[in-house]
């Protein structure tokens, strides 16, 4: 650094306002140089000379008070609720905004959808014990299964040995729900058969607690981007144990 | 009380004087000064939800600054500022120098006077950094100008600072005389 350059940041350095790197040129000039660090000092005994010298004007005694009470002309109550309150209230009405929403898409959209669907799976289960229409293939092999849905539904419906726990497979068929082919997995518990519909949750999720209607006990959930529909004539506390089962064969 | 206001008064009115000092400097009359500080709180109050912590002091001076300026537009708006003949090449004698043999009153009064006569941007600079001991960080935000202008304000504002009062010390030493 030149004396000129030196010169620009002079008062800066002496204020302590400069970065470390600056900082430590300047220091290293004017160890080396006589005029600059005089005016160095210059600047130094400048900002003293001010500070000692220039009146430093104290607020009038009463202008405190007066302060506070234009504070407290403005702090007047109903104003001041809204200030303490006012985001509190504001999320109060956002939450009240979001339940009504949410209320009005349960009570409008959601049951009569799920009622069309428990109305459509009713009637596809009933026609399949009906009609001699109950599986498209036949087999107690859930690979088998699982090979004749490929190709027939554009997703892969996951079928489980539920053997063991009772529910022995039937077989499969393609079915209609919600205007769309979806899969039909059958198995048979005791006399009782079952019908599980499996189809890709794209446009919404299945979710209900066992009921029944038309002396059929149904119940629906959704795992891994699948809708699960069973239906049967079973008891309530089977259809549960079933769910139950099907969860974890899916899961492993 | 409100809890805000509470709130407010403990980390604002330790700052009335510094308030008060710095609307005074830069308005020169006592009553205005007041009324300016005390819109000032009054627009700190406000907006109080605006404030994130940090330094409140500096907060609050750049809101009595700009209070005050906005309260010499509204009550002078024509009054226009002397224009300040820089002396150039005026050699820079400095207040040990100038000040030299003149008792500590007249230093104090010179010095009142010197900084009056200095154009209110230099003034202000002057009052925020040698006596209110705001950082040019501070000072650039509150004048809302850079910190490389802070700079070159704050050196202008210390030689002309010191061309004045050797102004005055030499007017007064011809009266004097």
């Amino acid at each position: 650094m030149d004396c000129e350059e030196v010169r620009q940041l002079l008062d800066p350095y002496v204020d302590g306002e400069l970065d470390l790197t600056r900082q430590l040129a300047i220091e290293a000039h004017l160890a080396e140089c006589n005029s600059c660090r005089e005016a160095a000092q210059r600047i130094t005994s400048c900002s003293r000379f001010i500070r000692v010298n220039l009146p430093v004007y104290r607020a009038p005694p009463g202008l405190k008070s007066k302060v506070r009470t234009t504070l407290a002309n403005e702090d007047k109550p109903k104003f001041r609720w809204f200030r303490e309150h006012g985001r509190r209230l504001a999320y109060a009405a956002a939450l009240l905004l979001l339940s009504c929403a949410l209320a009005w898409t349960w009570l409008t959209l959601s049951p009569s959808k799920d009622k069309e669907l428990i109305a459509e799976a009713v009637s596809n289960h009933s026609r399949s014990l009906m009609v001699s229409h109950l599986v498209d293939c036949a087999s107690g092999d859930q690979h088998a299964i699982k090979q004749w849905f490929d190709g027939k539904v554009d997703y892969s419906p996951p079928v489980a040995d539920l053997t063991q726990a009772g529910y022995t497979l039937v077989g499969g068929r393609i079915d209609i729900l919600e205007q769309r082919p979806v899969a039909a997995i059958v198995y048979q518990h005791g006399k009782n058969l079952l019908n599980l519909f499996v189809w890709p949750a794209t446009s919404r999720k299945i979710d209900m607690d066992v009921r029944s209607e038309r002396g059929y006990h149904f119940c629906a959930w959704n795992l891994a981007g699948l809708n699960f529909f069973c239906i049967s004539e079973i008891s309530a506390a089977d259809l549960e144990k079933f769910e139950d089962e099907l969860r974890e064969k899916i899961n492993l | 009380m409100g809890e805000e206001r509470r709130q407010f008064e403990e980390i604002f009115l330790p700052f009335l004087d510094a308030a008060y000092n710095l609307a005074r400097w830069i308005v020169q009359h006592d009553q205005d000064a007041q009324d300016i500080v005390q819109e000032a709180y009054l627009r700190a109050f406000k907006g109080f939800h605006g404030f994130r912590g940090g330094n409140g002091r500096a907060w609050l001076l750049t809101i009595v600054r700009n209070t005050a300026y906005s309260w010499i537009h509204k009550h002078a708006p024509d009054e226009k500022l002397v224009p300040y003949e820089e002396e150039k090449h005026a050699e820079i004698i400095s207040f040990d120098q100038s000040a030299r043999e003149i008792t500590t009153e007249k230093r104090k009064e010179y010095l009142e006077n010197a900084l009056v006569r200095l154009p209110t941007e230099y003034r202000e600079v002057i009052v925020l950094y040698e006596l209110e001991g705001l950082s040019y960080k501070e000072l650039a935000l509150a004048l809302d100008i850079p910190v490389g202008t802070v700079m070159s304000r704050l050196s202008r504002g210390r030689r002309r600072l010191q061309q004045e009062f050797t102004q005055i010390r030499n007017a007064e030493a011809v009266n004097g005389l």
